[in-house]
């Protein structure tokens, strides 16, 4: 396992939106995800998955049906809704800008001012 | 948003499921983690305690994800609900005495807001109700404020008036229905073409009435009542086309109105067309209304009263331009006057239900007031809790929420008792007659009265929770921690607070009983006039004569052998006909023209009570003679053209000249000589209308030949119970004729104590306002001059050690309960003198400030007063000063 960073306030739900919306996984399948997706780098408090999975649940950007795991056990698998890809792709556009902002004005050396 | 609500409330539904599933889903969490850590060569326990270690308690995770439901709110409330249940357990006393205060409070305003909300804010059940208006011609220089309207007027404003949409007229009456052998009296309306277009609800089945069916020769057709038509006729779909007597007149039944369809408080149950004549509809019979026909009109969309009030002026205007008798209606104060159909058929009673409102609302403020007394006391004793608890940590709010959830289960409880007294109260105001005020029928207790009464018993839940709640949040901890203990005494802001409101229990109290003073000597007085005629031993019924059946000699015919029949029965002194006895609410006046009497310049002509008298009237009645003779039968059989008029008929028009021999004409005009009648004598005044009526109208009594209308009253003076004969004379009348009911069986005694039924009953309902209100002072004093002697044992005990005696100690109890009771009264004497004069209107020579009345009130309270801090005060001379000090 190589070095894991801290998860930002606020990023952890759209972590979980974009985890999702590549196939609908259940609790455990999010975490995993995430995990390979940011190449081992971001390490999820394992806490406040779920309360985070109720909250977009509640607020309708995902939605949770149960079903058959791959090992054949009873598991809630949670997909996207389409206002939870609307929501995605607002945060990624903001995330990006933001990013982008902070990078610019991170790398700004004294000639430049 | 909404989504949202509806995730709530799926998990509220399903809340299993929900606690299930989390459950579920965490545990197969844990195992495939578990799994994976196993698979990558952890041993089984290492991976457990990893687990745990990285996951936390699963019990905050869950109550986290329950926390984004919203889900937790509803577990808090339970808690709460549950907290506040076990609270008023532990104090039944107090929780009886609450729950039975808000029992009475809350069932007495839903009993009087029922009425209310049914007969004055229901709309009408038609389109649009509030557009809809009467009109009735008014004379009130001539004693005649009410006189309807006459076809004249109808004809001549149909379509002529822009703002109104359509105008129809109406007249109510009563006709024997049904195949010969089995008729019965049913109630009818007898309506112009366009009067169901007006209301804008017409039949459900069939047509209504035509242009053409308004002559006696046409109008042989008929619609029917749901009602009637379900009970009558099974609901036969196919009952358009088929035959109906009405009068022993075959009619054809050509529709069928909707269930919903009620106009105002009558119980029609079928409907017929008003036919008339031509000569009818002339201009000379413009005034002939005799209020027995009304109409209705529709306003257009966007036309005002005012504007309809402005054309019906300026057409009567044009109108009487060519009237013979345009000076003396104008010098009677003519005008036809628009009202909402609504507001004016509720006019008579609407003071007298708003009336009883502000009772109704001063008791349950009353009783408001002595919750939050109690409330208060109650609070104190849990002052220490309370504020430990803040100290530990609870939340401002929990402290309020926790509050508000205990008076709201409180008012809960007490709002189902009190939707239980409020049934039986509307029980009681059927047995008071109420069901027979206008719109009266139609009180009940129905979803639209319990949804209000669940949104102000939850209202009141918070209003009582308001000053707790302060009170509790005001309070400065460290105080609170000392203060209030055992040791010490209450604190001043508080004691203050309790006090005034014991003050203003009393004066509302007080002005209570001062109202229901009020209206009971009212009544007293109303009760106390003398109707004029000796009331005792007098049956009296109506009888209809369709005229279909009799012409004019047949009356005369049926008349005469009903009298001869009533006078041969036994238990019968004398038996009379009239047209219209006294009280029985259709008592009209009409014109007549003294001979040789020239009306001074702005003398406006008078209105009369006329009717027609046959057999023994006078004597049946009781009537006293103060001049000449009364009318006999035999004055009935011949044709001479003689009446008796009343001493104020007399003293009006003859005031220095004797009455007897003076001649006057049946009308408002003179006419020939020999059509005048001559007056034989003159009768003592008789109440008409009710005894309450003040200005007398005058009356004449001319023999029924004169005066023969579809309708008599039978009155029989009997020297058994009047009521034992009722069944006699019905079956006298059948012997006559089978087909003919009598209606309206009533002794003259009942009849009067009827008339009594707008008085009696907001008395009585008033003083049992007040005696509640009194019993909940009683209550409330009791309640916090128990508690200041409980809470000052230790004070008294000191006293007592330093010399002070019993009866110092119980003067000065009864010296606060005095003060308070002082200003109490103070407070109410002024709120009793508004009253007052509020009630003017409804006050029958009774002023609005009665020294008697006050007098009594007072003395009623402090009676109350201090049979309320006797057992305190009494408690306290009993304090032994060695138990107090010692228990320290």
């Amino acid at each position: 396992m190589g070095k894991t960073a801290e998860l930002l306030p606020g990023t952890l739900d759209m972590l979980i939106l974009k985890a999702v919306s590549l196939k609908p996984l259940h609790g455990y399948g999010v975490l995993l995800r995430i995990r390979q997706i940011s190449r081992e780098a971001l390490e999820i408090p394992q806490g406040s998955l779920y309360p985070a999975l109720y909250r977009l649940e509640h607020h309708g950007l995902i939605a949770a049906e149960w079903g058959q795991s791959e090992n054949n056990r009873r598991a809630k698998f949670y997909t996207l809704t389409a206002a939870g890809r609307r929501r995605l792709r607002d945060e990624t556009a903001g995330w990006n800008r933001l990013a982008s902002a902070i990078a610019a004005a991170l790398g700004t050396t004294s000639e430049e001012v | 948003m909404f989504k949202r609500f509806r995730s709530f409330f799926r998990v509220l539904t399903r809340r299993r499921d929900f606690e299930d599933g989390m459950s579920e889903e965490l545990r197969f969490h844990i195992e495939q983690w578990t799994d994976d850590l196993v698979r990558s060569g952890m041993s089984r326990g290492k991976a457990a305690r990893l687990i745990r270690i990285e996951l936390g308690s699963l019990d905050n995770i869950k109550a986290d994800c329950r926390e984004t439901f919203g889900v937790h709110l509803f577990d808090e409330l339970r808690r709460q609900l549950s907290y506040a249940a076990r609270l008023l357990r532990k104090t039944p006393g107090f929780t009886a005495t609450a729950l039975l205060t808000l029992a009475v409070c809350i069932g007495a305003n839903l009993t009087i807001f029922a009425v209310i909300d049914s007969v004055l804010l229901r709309p009408l059940p038609f389109p649009e109700p509030d557009r809809l208006m009467t009109i009735f011609n008014t004379y009130p220089k001539a004693g005649v404020e009410r006189d309807g309207s006459s076809l004249t007027n109808y004809y001549e404003r149909r379509g002529r008036i822009p703002a109104f949409a359509s105008l129809a007229i109406y007249r109510y009456g009563s006709e024997i229905v049904g195949e010969p052998g089995s008729t019965e009296r049913l109630q009818t309306v007898r309506v112009s073409p366009d009067f169901f277009s007006t209301l804008g609800l017409g039949p459900a089945i069939g047509r209504t009435f035509t242009d053409q069916e308004t002559t006696s020769e046409t109008d042989h057709v008929a619609i029917l009542s749901d009602t009637f038509w379900r009970q009558r006729y099974n609901a036969d779909p196919n009952v358009i086309g088929r035959q109906i007597r009405v009068n022993s007149v075959p009619r054809t039944v050509i529709g069928v109105l909707p269930r919903a369809f009620r106009f105002l408080s009558s119980d029609a149950r079928v409907f017929l067309p008003l036919a008339s004549r031509p000569e009818d509809r002339t201009p000379l019979q413009r005034h002939s209304g005799g209020n027995v026909i009304q109409m209705v009109a529709r306003l257009k969309p966007g036309a005002t009263v005012a504007e309809a009030q402005s054309q019906i002026d300026a057409q009567n205007a044009t109108l009487e331009v060519d009237d013979p008798q345009a000076k003396m209606i104008a010098d009677a104060g003519f005008r036809s006057l628009v009202v909402p159909l609504h507001a004016d058929h509720v006019a008579t009673i609407r003071p007298t239900l708003l009336l009883l409102e502000a009772g109704v609302l001063v008791l349950l403020l009353i009783g408001t007031v002595n919750l939050v007394n109690l409330l208060l006391i109650r609070t104190s004793g849990r002052i220490k809790e309370l504020a430990v608890r803040q100290a530990l940590g609870a939340s401002r709010g929990y402290i309020v929420s926790e509050t508000v959830v205990e008076t709201t289960l409180l008012t809960l409880i007490g709002g189902c008792l009190g939707t239980a007294v409020g049934a039986g109260g509307i029980r009681l105001l059927g047995a008071l007659g109420y069901d027979r005020l206008p719109l009266g029928g139609q009180i009940s207790f129905d979803m639209r009265l319990g949804l209000v009464a669940l949104i102000a018993v939850i209202v009141l839940g918070i209003v009582l929770a308001a000053p707790i709640a302060w009170f509790n949040l005001r309070r400065h901890l460290g105080n609170a921690l000392q203060s209030e203990s055992r040791g010490g005494t209450s604190g001043r802001a508080t004691q203050i607070l309790r006090h005034s409101f014991i003050v203003s229990q009393i004066a509302l109290a007080f002005i209570l009983l001062a109202g229901a003073g009020l209206l009971g000597l009212s009544l007293q007085r109303a009760m106390a006039v003398s109707p004029g005629f000796q009331s005792d031993h007098v049956l009296t019924g109506q009888i209809l004569l369709p005229w279909a059946d009799y012409s004019e000699a047949g009356r005369l015919k049926f008349v005469e052998s009903l009298m001869v029949k009533v006078g041969h029965l036994p238990g019968v002194l004398s038996a009379g006909v009239v047209n219209n006895v006294p009280f029985s609410g259709h008592s009209g006046k009409s014109a007549a023209t003294v001979m040789g009497h020239v009306r001074r310049p702005g003398e406006s002509p008078r209105g009369h009570y006329s009717y027609g008298v046959a057999g023994d009237y006078f004597r049946a009645m009781g009537f006293s003679l103060r001049a000449g003779r009364f009318l006999t039968a035999d004055d009935s059989r011949r044709s001479e053209r003689v009446c008796v008029v009343d001493e104020d008929f007399a003293r009006y028009y003859w005031p220095h000249a004797s009455p007897i021999g003076q001649r006057l004409w049946d009308g408002s005009e003179a006419g020939k000589d020999a059509e005048a009648f001559t007056v034989v004598g003159v009768v003592g005044e008789v109440k008409q209308a009710g005894l309450t009526e003040d200005e007398a109208q005058g009356a004449i009594y001319y023999p029924y030949a004169f005066r023969i209308g579809d309708s008599v009253f039978v009155a029989v003076r009997t020297s058994v119970p009047p009521e034992s004969l009722g069944l006699t004379l019905q079956k006298v009348v059948r012997q006559i004729d089978a087909n003919i009911p009598v209606n309206d069986l009533r002794s003259m005694e009942t009849r009067i104590a009827d008339s009594l039924v707008a008085r009696r009953s907001p008395a009585l309902l008033a003083s049992l306002f007040s005696g509640i209100a009194l019993l909940l002072t009683a209550v409330g004093t009791y309640g916090v001059l128990s508690f200041t002697v409980a809470q000052r044992r230790r004070e008294i005990g000191l006293r007592m050690a330093l010399g002070a005696e019993p009866r110092h100690i119980r003067r000065y109890f009864v010296q606060v309960s005095l003060r308070l009771l002082a200003g109490g009264v103070l407070l109410g004497l002024i709120g009793a003198w508004l009253t007052g004069q509020a009630m003017q209107a409804m006050l029958f020579r009774v002023p609005a400030f009665n020294l008697a009345v006050l007098t009594g009130a007072l003395c009623t309270m402090t009676l109350v007063s201090l049979a309320a801090c006797l057992l305190p005060s009494q408690r306290a001379a009993r304090i032994s000063p060695m138990e107090t000090l010692a228990e320290e």
